[in-house]
C-alpha cells in the first residue's frame, strides 16, 4: 500500500518472490535446453528458443491461474498471491519472446509483411486439423500484453478497479486461446501423448480448483436469513465473531463483513477497493481492517483508508440484541461514519 | 490457523506457519518445474540430421538447368557401366524465395540465358537424406563462372506411370536444412510463405519401413503449380499423378488440382506418423 506511484514498491518479500521466480525460470530453461541438446543434438538455436520459452510460459500461466483458487481454499497460499503480477509479467515476457521470434522465423524474409502473413498464410478457419493456430496465440499474447502493461496500481486506479478487474478476467479467454493454440498447433505434429496428457491435466486441475473455490463461495452466498426486523436481518450470535476478525454475510446480492474490534461490531462492504479482495477475510491491525490480498487498510467505523490514502468502502448499521447480531443491508455512502454496536 | 497469524505482503517477513507452508509449496513447484522440463524435452520428436551451412559459402560447378526446377546438374563420377553419373542440386533463393528471380537478374547482368550452360555457383549448401540444395543470394555474388556454349547432356529419363501417393507437400529449403522441424503443422505458415515465394514444392512420402521418398511436383504441362499447392502444405494429402524420373529426382505431373485430396484429420494421439499418413507408392498404371 503506497500513497504515491513507484515502478515497483520493493520490500523484502517482493525481492524474495522475484528471486524465486528467476531461479525457477532459470532451472526450467537450463533443464529443457540441456536435456534437449543431450538427447536431440540436432536441435537448432531457433527451435530451442521458441520451445523453451513457450513451454515455460504455459507452465507459468497454469501456476498463475491456480494461485487464485488455492488462496480461496487455503489462506496459507496468500504469499503467492501478493506479488502475482510479477509472475504474470514474467510469463508475458517469455510468451513475447516466443511469439516475436516465431513471427520472425515463420513469416519474415518472405514476399508478405510478417503481420499480414500471420493472418493470410493459412486461412483454413473451417478445418480443425488445418486451423491457423498461430492467430490464436497472437490474440492470447495481445491479452497478456494489455494485462502486463496495466498491471501497475497506476492503471488500477485510473481505469477504476471494476474496469481493471474486468480486463484482467480476460486471462481466462487467453488461457483457452493458449490451450487451443497448443492443441491445434505443435501437438498436431508431435507423436507422444504426454503433451496432450499434460495439457489436459493442467486444464482439469484448474477447473477442479476453481469449482472447489466456487463451491466454498456458494455456501456463503446460499446462507438464508429468515429473521427480519425493521430492515435489520439476524445473521449470527455475537460469540461467532472472533476479536479483530470478521464474518462475511451475503444479503441482497452484496457481501458484507462484520468486524469485531475493541469490544464493538462494525460492518463494511466486503470488497477491497484495490483488487476486490475479501476484506472480511482480513484482520484488524493497528486499528485498521487489513485486506488479506495486498494489505490495503480501512478504518472499521467509517470504511475510509487512513490518511494520506483515499480509498473508501460502504458502511452498514449493525446492532446487538440479546447476544444476537442484527445487520441492516442498506449501505451508507462510502466512507460514512457509523457508531457500531457495543458488545455488553 | 492461529488467529494471531496474518499475512501481509508489505511486512518484512511472513508469519512462521505461512513461511513453512510456502517453503513446502516452493519444493513442490521446483519438483514440478524439473519434471516438466525433463519430460517435455525428452518426449519431443527427434529432429532430422538436415544441415544448413549458415555463413559458409561453397562453390559448385555443373550444368544449370531450368527444368524441372532451377538446379545444377553436377557430375559425380561414372557408374558401374562407365556412364557418367550426376546429382541434381536444386537452387533456392535467400529467405523464403525461390531461385528464379536471382537467376533472372544474373541472366540480365550477363545478357545471356544460363540454361544448359556450365556454371559455377557460389552459395550456401543445405543437405539431408541424400538430397543437396544450394541457396544463392545476390549479395554473395553467386555466379562465379558461366560457359559461352550450352552443354548437350540429356537427363536419364524413365517413365514410371501413374501413381497414387499419400504424403505431405514441403518447402525443400526448410525441410532439407534451415528449420527443425521443417514440416508438419508448426511449420505450415512458413512452408506457405516459401512456396508462395516461388520455392519448388517437394512431395514427401514415407513407406511402412520409414524410408522417405521425395518428388518434385509440376502440372500436366510441366509448369509450377505453387499457387494450387500452397494451401495444402504441411498436412496429409493423397494425389494421383504421372511419375517420370529425371536422373536422381522423380517428377510428379498432376493433371488437375482435383487429383489432390486432403486425407488428414486430428492427430492428437497418433503413435507413429505412418498411422495417419505416408503410405507406400501405389502404381495405378505403370509402364515398366
Amino acid at each position: 500500500m503506497s500513497a504515491s506511484y513507484a515502478a515497483v514498491g520493493w520490500n523484502k518479500q517482493k525481492k524474495i518472490y522475484d528471486w524465486l521466480i528467476a531461479c525457477l525460470c532459470f532451472i526450467y530453461l537450463l533443464l529443457f535446453i540441456s536435456v534437449t541438446l543431450i538427447i536431440n543434438e540436432q536441435a537448432t538455436f531457433e527451435t530451442l528458443l521458441i520451445r523453451s520459452t513457450s513451454t515455460l510460459a504455459v507452465l507459468l500461466l497454469h501456476i498463475i491461474l491456480a494461485i487464485g483458487p488455492l488462496c480461496r481454499l487455503n489462506k496459507k497460499f496468500l504469499p503467492l498471491l501478493y506479488n502475482r503480477r510479477h509472475l504474470g509479467v514474467t510469463m508475458f515476457t517469455f510468451a513475447l519472446v516466443h511469439g516475436s521470434f516465431s513471427l520472425f522465423q515463420f513469416h519474415a524474409l518472405s514476399n508478405t509483411n510478417p503481420i499480414i502473413s500471420l493472418f493470410t498464410s493459412n486461412t483454413n478457419f473451417g478445418s480443425l486439423a488445418a486451423f491457423p493456430f498461430q492467430v490464436l496465440g497472437l490474440f492470447a499474447l495481445i491479452i497478456f500484453f494489455l494485462m502486463a502493461i496495466t498491471s501497475h496500481d497506476f492503471w488500477l486506479h485510473n481505469l477504476s478497479p471494476k474496469v481493471w478487474k474486468t480486463l484482467h478476467m480476460f486471462v481466462y479467454l487467453a488461457y483457452i486461446l493458449v490451450v487451443m493454440h497448443v492443441m491445434l498447433g505443435v501437438i498436431q505434429y508431435e507423436n507422444d501423448p504426454v503433451f496432450v496428457i499434460m495439457i489436459f491435466a493442467g486444464a482439469i486441475t484448474l477447473v477442479i480448483l476453481h469449482l472447489l473455490a466456487g463451491s466454498k463461495e456458494r455456501k456463503l452466498d446460499n446462507m438464508k436469513f429468515a429473521l427480519q426486523r425493521e430492515g435489520f436481518v439476524y445473521v449470527c450470535p455475537v460469540a461467532e465473531i472472533e476479536d479483530s476478525r470478521a464474518k462475511i454475510f451475503y444479503i441482497d446480492k452484496e457481501r458484507i463483513a462484520v468486524y469485531r474490534h475493541n469490544n464493538k461490531l462494525y460492518a463494511i462492504h466486503n470488497v477491497c477497493k484495490h483488487q476486490g479482495g475479501p476484506l472480511g477475510e482480513g484482520k484488524i491491525l493497528d486499528g485498521c481492517i487489513t485486506c488479506p490480498w495486498h494489505g490495503y487498510q480501512y478504518l472499521p467505523h467509517n470504511g475510509q483508508s487512513p490518511p494520506p490514502f483515499k480509498e473508501k468502502v460502504s458502511t452498514y448499521d449493525v446492532k446487538i440484541i440479546d447476544g444476537k447480531v442484527w445487520l441492516n443491508p442498506a449501505p451508507f455512502a462510502e466512507g460514512t461514519e457509523r457508531p457500531g454496536a457495543e458488545i455488553k | 490457523m492461529d488467529n494471531k497469524e496474518f499475512y501481509i505482503g508489505w511486512m518484512p517477513a511472513a508469519p512462521a506457519s505461512f513461511a513453512k507452508h510456502i517453503r513446502k509449496v516452493i519444493l513442490i513447484l521446483t519438483a514440478l518445474i524439473i519434471t516438466a522440463g525433463i519430460l517435455l524435452a525428452v518426449q519431443q520428436k527427434k529432429f532430422s540430421t538436415a544441415s544448413f551451412e549458415f555463413g559458409q559459402l561453397t562453390e559448385i560447378t555443373g550444368v544449370y538447368q531450368q527444368f524441372p526446377v532451377p538446379s545444377i546438374k553436377v557430375m559425380t563420377g561414372r557408374d558401374a557401366y562407365g556412364h557418367f553419373s550426376y546429382i541434381t542440386v536444386p537452387l533456392v533463393g535467400y529467405g523464403k524465395f525461390g531461385a528464379e528471380s536471382t537467376i533472372v537478374e544474373l541472366e540480365k547482368e550477363k545478357n545471356t540465358s544460363l540454361d544448359k550452360k556450365l556454371v559455377t555457383f557460389r552459395g550456401t549448401l543445405l543437405y539431408s537424406d541424400g538430397k543437396t540444395l544450394l541457396q544463392i543470394d545476390n549479395t554473395d555474388k553467386p555466379l562465379m563462372q558461366v560457359s559461352e556454349t550450352t552443354e548437350n547432356i540429356l537427363p536419364m529419363v524413365k517413365e514410371i506411370g501413374t501413381v497414387q501417393l499419400t504424403g505431405e507437400v514441403l518447402d525443400p529449403k526448410c525441410y532439407f536444412g534451415v528449420m527443425k522441424p521443417g514440416q508438419g503443422k508448426p511449420h505450415r505458415d512458413c512452408a506457405v510463405r516459401c512456396i508462395a515465394g516461388g520455392m519448388s514444392p517437394v512431395f514427401y512420402v514415407r513407406n511402412e519401413k520409414g524410408e522417405a521418398n521425395y518428388y518434385l511436383i509440376l502440372d500436366a504441362n510441366g509448369k509450377k503449380m505453387n499457387e494450387q499447392l500452397k494451401d495444402i502444405v504441411a498436412e496429409p494429402i493423397s494425389l494421383q499423378a504421372r511419375a517420370v524420373q529425371y536422373d536422381d529426382w522423380v517428377v510428379l505431373y498432376v493433371d488437375s488440382p482435383d487429383k489432390i485430396k486432403r486425407t488428414g484429420g486430428f492427430s492428437w494421439f497418433k503413435i507413429k506418423d505412418g498411422d495417419t499418413y505416408c503410405g507406400s507408392p501405389h502404381i495405378v498404371n505403370g509402364s515398366n
